[in-house]
C-alpha cells in the first residue's frame, strides 16, 4: 500500500479528545513524554526549504525534515553548517540540491515538546505507532504527527490517515508550518520585484531600485558579522553593485554633481569589503587549486592557504568591527532616508524621462557599443580589450534587469540565455586573469630583498600560474565562440524590435 | 535467512513459549524476524495479541504467496512480525500428503513468502507426520525444548531415532532442557543422563520452571517485556546469546 505521506501538521492545539473520538473502535494511548526542549527552524538566508516546500527543523541533537507529507530525521546537528559537512544519513540525501554556499541557519525558534503516541485496536494490540511533536513560538503552535504503518494494519492506518487529513484542514487550509509558526517574518530575497511601469518618471525608478537594493545590502550585514557563510558579503557586494550602476547607467537621471558624490559614496562602501570577497573566492576554491597541480607540488600550496586563512580572518574582523560602528550605521541610515523619496534627489535632465523610452534608449546604446566592441575582438587583440567587454556586459545585464518589467518576459528570455553564456566565459576568463595576478603579489610579498622565495611556494605557484593561464587562454576562444551566438542574425533582430524599432 | 523450528514431538514443553520469547530476543537484538504459527491452537499469535488469520487456509499458505504475505503482522515488537495460525492448518499433512515434492514444499513456500525477513522461526505442532518432515528439511536449525522427565526422554529418543530411520542430519537438532524444577533430583539426573549421552545435542543453557511463564498468557506478551529482569527472562536471553553467538553463560 501507498505509505507516502506519513507526516501531518495540525495548526493550533491540538485536540486530543476529538481526534481519540473520531477513532471510535480503535484507542488512543499516550506513552512517553519527553521533557519539553528547544526547537530551530533551519534554514539559509534566503530560505531555499521553505521556497522549496521543506522545513527543516532541529531539536536537541536531531535533524527532522519534512517534505510534502513525509518526514525523515537523522542524528546530527546543522545549525551553522553547509549540508555537504553534515554526516551522511536520510536528511541530507533529502537535502541534496540545497545552495553549496549556503550555511544553515536559524531562521525561527521556540519550545518543542515530543510524545510517543499508539493506535490500538481491541486486544489492546497496537495498530499504529506514531509521535508528536508540539512546537510553539511566540506568535503560534504546531503539531506535527508523524505516523508508522504495521504491517497487516492496513485500515487502521487508513483510518489514522484519513482523520489526521482532516484535522489538517484539507487541501484548501494548507500552509507552511513556518507561516503557522512565525507569520511575521520578513523573508530575505537577494533579487526583490521591483514594479517600474512605462510612463514612470525615470528618477522614480533608479530611486525605487536604489532603495530597495540599500535594504537588501543591509539585511546581509548580521551574516557578515556573524560569518555564517560567504554568500552574505557576497550579496551585499552585489546589491550595492547594483545601486551604482543605476548611479552611472541611469544617465543624467541625477544631477551631475549628485551622481559624483552618490558613486564616491557607494564606492568608499564597496571598498573595504573587496579584499575578504577576495580571499573567500580563494578558499572556496581551494580544492580546485590543489587538483590543478600534481601531489608533490602541494606543500607550498598549503602554506598559501593557511596565510589566506588567517589573512581572510583579519580583514574580515576589520570588516566587522567597521559595520558595527555607529558612523557606518548613520551612513546607512541617511542613504535610506535620503532614497526614500525622490524629490529628496536633485534631478538632472533626464529625470523625468519616461521610464519605457529613457530603457529602450539606454538598452540599444549599450546594446551597440558592447557589440562594436566584441566584434573587434581577434586572437591577436589584448587582454584589455575582453576585460572591458566584461564590464559592458555586466551593464547590459543589468540595465535589461531593472527594467525587465516593462518588456516581454519571452523575448528577455530569449536574449539573455546566449548573454549570460557569454557572461560565464568572460567571468571565467577573469577570474584566471586575477587569480594569476593576486599568485603572482603573493609570492612578491614573500620575497627577500636579494630577490629569493621559498622553493616549494614558488614551485607550488608556478605550477598553478601556468595551469591558470593555459585555462585563460582556453576561455579567451569560448569568449569568441559564445559571442558568436549572442551575435546571431535572431538575437540582433530581437534587439532592434524591442529596443530600436519605432512602436506602431 | 535463517529458518530455526521451534520443535517437539512431545506436547506442552515450552515450544511456543520458546519461539515467542527466542523471536522476541533475536529482534531485540536488530534481526528482522518472522514468527510462523504452525500450530492450529494458534499459540504464539495469542501471546502477541494477533489474532488467527481468516483468509489463509493451507492450500494458500504453499500456493498463494500473496495471500501469505498479506497475512503476516506487525507485532508491537520493533522488528518482528507474526504469520498467525489458521484452524485450516490442523489439515496441513492430508494436504501435503497429496502433493508431489511433498518434503520440500514447506521450504519453497517459505523462502518466496518470506524474503523481507532475516530470520524466521516456526512454532510447529507436536507430531510426527509429513508437515515435521517438511519442518524437518526446511530448518537450518531444530529447537527442541526437552523436559527432564522419564517420558521427555523417551520422546526425544523416538525424535533421534526418527532421524537417523529418515537419514536427517542430527547436527540440526539443538536440544535445550525446558521447565527445569533445580530441586527435583529426578530432573537432575535425567539432565546429567542425557547430558552423557547426547553430548553434543544439548545446550548448556536451561529454561527453568517459571510462573512468569506461565504468566505470558495474562500479560499476552514475552517475558522480556513484564518481567525482564526475572530468572525466566533472564534464561531466554542467555539460550539467545548461546544459540547465535556461542556464548556459554557460567551461571
Amino acid at each position: 500500500m501507498a505509505r507516502v505521506k506519513n507526516c501531518f501538521v495540525i495548526p493550533g492545539t491540538f485536540d486530543e479528545a476529538g481526534f481519540a473520538k473520531s477513532l471510535k473502535e480503535l484507542t488512543l494511548r499516550f506513552e512517553a513524554t519527553e521533557p519539553a526542549g528547544n526547537f530551530d527552524i533551519l534554514d539559509c538566508h534566503d530560505q531555499s526549504l521553505r521556497a522549496s516546500g521543506k522545513v527543516l527543523i532541529q531539536t536537541d541533537g536531531s535533524l527532522f525534515l519534512l517534505r510534502g507529507g513525509g518526514a525523515k530525521s537523522q542524528r546530527c546537528k546543522g545549525k551553522g553548517k553547509l549540508v555537504q559537512d553534515l554526516p551522511d544519513g536520510p536528511v541530507k540525501a533529502r537535502l541534496a540540491g540545497f545552495p553549496k554556499l549556503r550555511a544553515l541557519m536559524n531562521v525561527g525558534a521556540g519550545r518543542a515538546k515530543h510524545r510517543s503516541i499508539a493506535i490500538l485496536g481491541d486486544l489492546q494490540k497496537t495498530q499504529v505507532r506514531g509521535t508528536m511533536m508540539l512546537l510553539s513560538s511566540g506568535q503560534g503552535q504546531v503539531t506535527v504527527v508523524t505516523v508508522q504503518h504495521m504491517r497487516g494494519y492496513d485500515r487502521a492506518y487508513k483510518t489514522v490517515c484519513e482523520k489526521l487529513t482532516k484535522l489538517e484542514g484539507g487541501k484548501s487550509k494548507a500552509r507552511p508550518l513556518f507561516d503557522w509558526l512565525f507569520p511575521d517574518a520578513t523573508i530575505y530575497k537577494a533579487k526583490p520585484e521591483i514594479r517600474v511601469s512605462k510612463q514612470e518618471p525615470s528618477i522614480e525608478v533608479a530611486t525605487d531600485i536604489i532603495r530597495t537594493y540599500l535594504a537588501v545590502a543591509r539585511q546581509n550585514e548580521a551574516g557578515v558579522i556573524d560569518d555564517i557563510d560567504t554568500e552574505f558579503l557576497h550579496d551585499y557586494r552585489v546589491s550595492l553593485r547594483r545601486v551604482r550602476s543605476v548611479i552611472s547607467l541611469f544617465k543624467d537621471v541625477f544631477s551631475p554633481e549628485q551622481s559624483v558624490a552618490l558613486r564616491r559614496e557607494f564606492s568608499g562602501l564597496m571598498e573595504p569589503t573587496g579584499r575578504v570577497r577576495d580571499l573567500d573566492v580563494y578558499l572556496l576554491e581551494k580544492d580546485s587549486y590543489f587538483n590543478l597541480i600534481p601531489p608533490n607540488l602541494h606543500e607550498g600550496a598549503v602554506a598559501m592557504f593557511a596565510e589566506f586563512e588567517k589573512e581572510r580572518s583579519q580583514a574580515l574582523g576589520r570588516l566587522s568591527r567597521r559595520f558595527r560602528t555607529q558612523g557606518y550605521d548613520n551612513q546607512m541610515k541617511k542613504l535610506t532616508e535620503l532614497f526614500a523619496d525622490p524629490t529628496n534627489l536633485q534631478p538632472g535632465p533626464n529625470a523625468d524621462r519616461p521610464a519605457y523610452e529613457n530603457a529602450r534608449a539606454l538598452i540599444w546604446k549599450r546594446y551597440r557599443k558592447t557589440c562594436k566592441l566584441a566584434r573587434g575582438i581577434t586572437p591577436n587583440t589584448p587582454d584589455e580589450a575582453v576585460h572591458n567587454l566584461r564590464i559592458d556586459c555586466k551593464k547590459l545585464r543589468y540595465l535589461m534587469e531593472f527594467f525587465a518589467p516593462l518588456f516581454d518576459a519571452e523575448a528577455f528570455k530569449t536574449i539573455i540565455k546566449p548573454l549570460k553564456k557569454l557572461q560565464d566565459n568572460l567571468g571565467l576568463f577573469n577570474d584566471f586573469s586575477v587569480q594569476q595576478e593576486a599568485l603572482l603579489n603573493f609570492v612578491k610579498q614573500h620575497t627577500n630583498k636579494q630577490g629569493r622565495a621559498d622553493a616549494q611556494l614558488a614551485l607550488s605557484v608556478g605550477g598553478l600560474i601556468s595551469v591558470l593561464d593555459q585555462r585563460q587562454m582556453a576561455e579567451r576562444d569560448r569568449v569568441i565562440t559564445s559571442f558568436k551566438h549572442f551575435d546571431s542574425p535572431d538575437i540582433r533582430h530581437l534587439f532592434r524590435s524591442l529596443f530600436h524599432q519605432k512602436e506602431g | 535467512m535463517k529458518i530455526i523450528a521451534c520443535y517437539s514431538n512431545k506436547g506442552g514443553v515450552g515450544k511456543t513459549a520458546t519461539s515467542v520469547n527466542l523471536a522476541r530476543a533475536y529482534a531485540a537484538a536488530g534481526h528482522k524476524v518472522l514468527l510462523c504459527d504452525l500450530d492450529p491452537q494458534g499459540a504464539s499469535g495469542f501471546y502477541l495479541r494477533v489474532k488467527p488469520s481468516k483468509k489463509l487456509t493451507d492450500a494458500r499458505f504453499f500456493e498463494d504467496v500473496a495471500r501469505f504475505t498479506k497475512s503476516i503482522r506487525a507485532s508491537d515488537f520493533e522488528g518482528l512480525d507474526v504469520l498467525p495460525a489458521n484452524m485450516t492448518f490442523r489439515d496441513f499433512d492430508v494436504f501435503l500428503s497429496r502433493m508431489r515434492n511433498t518434503r520440500s514444499r514447506l521450504k519453497k513456500a517459505l523462502i518466496s513468502a518470506g524474503s523481507d525477513y532475516e530470520v524466521i522461526i516456526l512454532d510447529c505442532p507436536p507430531n510426527f507426520s509429513t508437515l515435521s518432515e517438511n519442518i524437518f528439511k526446511a530448518a537450518d536449525r531444530i529447537v527442541v525444548p526437552v523436559i527432564p522427565t522419564t517420558l521427555s526422554e523417551r520422546s526425544f529418543d523416538q525424535l533421534v531415532g526418527f532421524f537417523d530411520a529418515n537419514k536427517l542430519s542430527k547436527k540440526k537438532l539443538t536440544a535445550f532442557f525446558s521447565m527445569v524444577q533445580q530441586r527435583k533430583t529426578l530432573h537432575l539426573e535425567t539432565m546429567d543422563t542425557m547430558r552423557k549421552h547426547y553430548r553434543k545435542r544439548f545446550l548448556h543453557s536451561s529454561i527453568p520452571f517459571a510462573a512468569d511463564i506461565e504468566r505470558m498468557g495474562q500479560n499476552r506478551a514475552p517475558v522480556s517485556e513484564f518481567a525482564p529482569r526475572s530468572a525466566a527472562g533472564l534464561a531466554y536471553q542467555v539460550l539467545y546469546d548461546e544459540m547465535e553467538n556461542g556464548v556459554v553463560s557460567k551461571r
